[in-house]
C-alpha cells in the first residue's frame, strides 16, 4: 500500500526515530511502512492519522500497490 | 479496539525478551538435568516425578513470558516472531511425521524427538533473522 509517510515526516523535519517515538513503535516499523514492505494495523494507522492530523485516506492509498 | 500494538518501547522489549530468555534457559537446564538424572539412574521415582513437575512449571513460565513479550512488543516484531513460529511449527509437523515414518521403518531410533525440537528451535531463530532482514 502506497503512503505519504516519508513526505509528511520530512515536512515536519522528523527523523524515523522521532516518528517511531511518537507512534510508540520501533524505527524498523516506521521504515518498513515508509518503504511499503509492511502495512500497519488499523490501530497504528489511526495513531499515524492523529500524529499527522490528517485522515487515513489522505495518508494511505489502498488503490496503488508498492 | 485492542491497542496493545501501540504500547511498545525498545527498553520494554529488551526487558521482556531477557525475561523470556532467562526462563527458557532455566527450562532447558532443568530438562537436561532431569534427563541426565533419569538416564544415569541417579533419581528415584519420586525425584523423577518432582523433576518432571519442575520442568513442566518452568516450561509454562517460559511460554507465559514469551506470550507477554509478544503482547507488548512492536507490531512488526510480533509479525516477524509469529511468522517464525509458524515456520518452526511447520518444520516440526513435517519433520516429526517424516521421523515417525522412518522410526516405523526402523531406520531411526523410536521416540528420540530431540532432533525435531532442535530443528524447530533453529528454524524459529532463522525465521526471526530472515524476517528482520526482510523488513529492514
Amino acid at each position: 500500500m502506497k503512503n505519504r509517510l516519508k513526505v509528511l515526516r520530512a515536512e515536519r523535519d522528523w527523523s524515523q526515530a522521532d516518528l517511531a517515538h511518537r507512534l510508540e513503535v520501533s524505527r524498523q516499523t516506521v521504515n518498513a511502512i515508509e518503504t511499503g514492505k509492511y502495512d500497519p494495523s488499523l490501530p497504528l494507522a489511526f495513531r499515524i492519522s492523529r500524529v499527522f492530523a490528517q485522515s487515513i485516506e489522505e495518508i494511505f492509498d489502498p488503490g496503488e500497490s508498492r | 479496539m485492542n491497542d496493545n500494538s501501540l504500547c511498545s518501547s525498545p527498553q520494554r522489549d529488551r526487558r521482556n525478551q531477557r525475561r523470556a530468555t532467562a526462563w527458557s534457559l532455566a527450562w532447558a537446564l532443568c530438562f537436561v538435568a532431569v534427563m541426565l538424572g533419569i538416564k544415569k539412574e541417579w533419581l528415584s521415582l519420586g525425584m523423577t516425578l518432582a523433576g518432571v513437575g519442575v520442568t513442566s512449571i518452568l516450561g509454562v513460565a517460559t511460554l507465559l513470558a514469551y506470550r507477554h513479550f509478544l503482547l507488548e512488543t512492536d507490531e512488526l516484531r510480533r509479525k516477524i516472531e509469529v511468522d517464525a513460529l509458524a515456520l518452526a511449527f511447520g518444520v516440526g509437523i513435517v519433520g516429526g511425521m517424516s521421523y515417525w515414518l522412518l522410526a516405523v521403518r526402523g531406520a531411526v531410533p523410536p521416540g528420540d524427538f530431540f532432533y525435531i525440537f532442535l530443528a524447530m528451535f533453529l528454524t524459529h531463530g532463522l525465521g526471526v533473522l530472515f524476517g528482520r532482514r526482510r523488513y529492514s
